[in-house]
């Protein structure tokens, strides 16, 4: 089990190999730093391509400013994939979240702090209800997770129908809009938004990797059957997770009233998929067990990246797309082979680097 | 130094996996990026990348540049969803294009990175929708959609002269340019009392909600007689809709543009009538008057295009034109 349950981010402790391996080496082996490698490349070639635009730091800046939300909700969803679970709902619970967020600042008037600050609230807890509602049909009913959060996922988005008759609100409090949506950490030129998700993110990371609420999460993920024999409580624990990735969204559905003035209900149709896919290209399997938020992070610039340099060196958009698949692909087929080769018992984990995938071994 | 090997066989892997992409990718790019001659170069952004109607606006506006000797390149989002659509107009503006052909795909989501385009110095043209305060946009070249939802009416009224229970096929709330149409058709139809006008149905731009929808309505209301469908999708899931509860006969239907595939419903009688837009000379007048805002020459500041009604009496013959084109 520890083969499996320990995460690649997290150094890996120097008496679990004999020896401890050289620091370099070390490095490579571990998948997120692949990723990280990966989208370095991506960006220099994009550079070069496009050498007074792509690097400069307005450019930089708006990549950062779009990935924001997405960030906030990959953290739910990386806690949820490496319990081998996954998360469909979240971008319908986003709308939800904004809407019932929306319905009652639009109740309350005004478009000062103390209005934001309900906004707020509401939108986590009325998130955090959807998640404790696919949780506790995920752990205590027994429905599979596709099957429970797939049900969420057009419910809260008919819900978020039925409240609003369709018709977006639009009514945002300007302090919102002005600050979080729009504004800048005061004397920089860093996103607020940015800041905010960064925040969180490392919050979360820590909660991860360093808590025993992470250890548990890693270890119902790995084995859920041996996780409840030593003692965890598996379902308390799903429960909890599935709770915290629908607070996240609800967290986000402010976020996103902030920076788009509207419910958007009828946007976010590909959000749930492309949190998946960047937790999926950062490492996280989706067998479970294994994962990393940093992992997490980096997967979520690739797409992005990919993005903005094909929009700037002016591809067509349908490529955008391929190229992305064909990452996710990719980091899917890593994780497989590094689970036969962990499987098969051949070496440490660190010697399963991603260039040793086309220079095999006999 | 083998974990320095591993470094360099990984760096290189993705150089080529990267290269080999944006190569094949440079290959497919429809951008007009051989036409280099001109000094401008144009940004164009579809409401949704694959959709007729933003193909022959695209058609029109490439043709329109070409003429002029100015530079058009492309990009659209997969899904009409303003949070995909808002990362490529960030990036397009990070590209520092001299002017902007953009169509919303919502009035207030879009407002804000729009505005930041037109501060940035970018000429910034709204083609078929627009936002709640288009103050700083160079230009604005929609259809007249109020007028279209009312040429919708009178089709319905043409081909129902005795009236009957009427419904709408939309696809979202919140877009300007349907929400218009609906708003002109209502207009006409509740000013007419020989109609029975039993309300909206939203289709989300998917042509399977937009049959399942239809075929619903029409377990509710069996003695529907027309169906007024606001855009593309909702009009092809509209027609399937009718046909799986066997209505084609009862139920007339007119709807909006005129792409291929509404085309070949009009062939076949499942749809009545289509309401066709000049998205191609939106196209083209969006490209003129960003050229000449360029030039620094005056630009009519609201221009709204005409309508083309289709039937099978005029399809083949004045209506040709007006068809939307799949491809260039």
């Amino acid at each position: 089990m520890t083969q499996t349950a320990a995460p690649t981010g997290v150094p890996v402790a120097p008496n679990e190999q004999g020896k401890a391996p050289n620091f370099l080496a070390r490095l490579t082996g571990i998948q997120s730093f692949q990723i990280l490698l990966v989208l370095i490349v991506i960006f220099l070639i994009f550079t070069l391509l496009a050498p007074t635009i792509f690097p400069n730091w307005t450019n930089i800046r708006q990549i950062v400013q779009n990935v924001s939300i997405l960030a906030v909700l990959g953290i739910g969803m990386t806690f949820v994939i490496i319990t081998s679970g996954i998360d469909l709902s979240i971008g319908s619970v986003l709308v939800f979240s904004g809407v019932v967020s929306a319905k009652v600042m639009q109740a309350i008037g005004g478009s000062g702090w103390g209005t934001a600050l309900v906004g707020l609230v509401v939108a986590i807890v009325v998130g955090l209800l959807w998640g404790l509602l696919n949780g506790f049909l995920i752990a205590k009913a027994k429905v599979p997770p596709l099957i429970v959060t797939l049900g969420t996922l057009g419910a809260a988005l008919g819900l978020a129908q039925v409240i609003t008759n369709g018709v977006d609100i639009r009514e945002v409090p300007t302090v919102l809009t002005d600050t979080i949506g729009y504004g800048n950490v005061v004397g920089t030129t860093i996103p607020l938004i940015s800041l905010l998700a960064l925040v969180i993110v490392v919050i979360f990371g820590i909660i991860l990797h360093k808590t025993k609420f992470g250890l548990y999460t890693f270890a119902v993920g790995s084995n859920e059957e041996a996780a409840r024999r030593v003692g965890v409580k598996v379902d308390r624990q799903l429960i909890s997770i599935y709770a915290l990735s629908g607070a996240l969204a609800g967290l986000a559905g402010l976020l996103s009233l902030s920076q788009y003035g509207t419910t958007a209900i009828a946007g976010q149709s590909q959000t749930n998929l492309n949190v998946i896919a960047a937790v999926v290209i950062g490492g996280t399997s989706i067998f479970g067990g294994l994962g990393t938020m940093f992992g997490t992070m980096v997967g979520l610039f690739i797409p992005a990246v990919l993005q903005n340099g094909f929009v700037i060196i002016g591809v067509q958009p349908f490529w955008q797309q391929v190229a992305v698949g064909a990452v996710l692909v990719a980091a899917v087929f890593i994780d497989q082979r590094r689970r036969a080769a962990a499987a098969r018992g051949s070496g440490s984990k660190s010697k399963v680097s991603l260039s040793s995938l086309w220079t095999r071994k006999k | 130094m083998k974990s320095k090997r591993h470094l360099v066989s990984l760096a290189a892997l993705s150089a080529v996996a990267v290269l080999s992409l944006s190569a094949c990718a440079g290959g497919g790019s429809t951008g007009g990026s051989t036409n280099a001659s001109g000094n401008y170069n144009i940004s164009f952004i579809q409401g949704v990348a694959g959709d007729e109607f933003y193909i022959s606006m695209q058609c029109g506006a490439e043709a329109e540049a070409k003429k002029l000797g100015v530079t058009l390149n492309t990009q659209g989002p997969a899904k009409f969803d303003p949070t995909l659509q808002k990362p490529i107009v960030d990036s397009v503006v990070a590209s520092n294009p001299s002017a902007i052909l953009v169509a919303p795909t919502d009035v207030t989501a879009m407002q804000a990175p729009l505005k930041a385009a037109a501060s940035a110095g970018i000429k910034v043209v709204l083609v078929d929708t627009t936002v709640d305060d288009p103050s700083f946009a160079t230009a604005s070249i929609a259809s007249d959609n109020t007028g279209g939802g009312k040429s919708a009416f009178d089709a319905i009224k043409q081909l129902n002269p005795n009236g009957g229970k009427v419904l709408i096929m939309a696809t979202d709330p919140g877009i300007s340019t349907t929400d218009a149409r609906i708003a002109g058709f209502e207009e006409s139809i509740k000013a007419d009392s020989s109609f029975n006008y039993i309300g909206v149905q939203y289709s989300h731009n998917d042509p399977a909600e937009a049959a399942r929808l239809m075929t619903a309505a029409l377990a509710k209301d069996p003695d529907i007689v027309g169906v007024f469908a606001t855009n593309t999708f909702a009009a092809e899931g509209t027609a399937t809709g009718v046909r799986q509860a066997g209505k084609q006969d009862t139920v007339k239907i007119a709807g909006f543009d005129a792409g291929p595939a509404q085309v070949q419903d009009l062939r076949d009688g499942t749809i009545s009538a289509l309401v066709a837009q000049q998205p191609a000379l939106i196209g083209a007048d969006g490209v003129d008057a960003a050229v000449a805002a360029l030039k620094g020459e005056t630009v009519t500041k609201n221009t709204q295009t005409g309508f083309q009604v289709l039937t099978l009496e005029n399809i083949d013959t004045t209506g040709k034109d007006y068809v939307y084109k799949s491809s260039c």
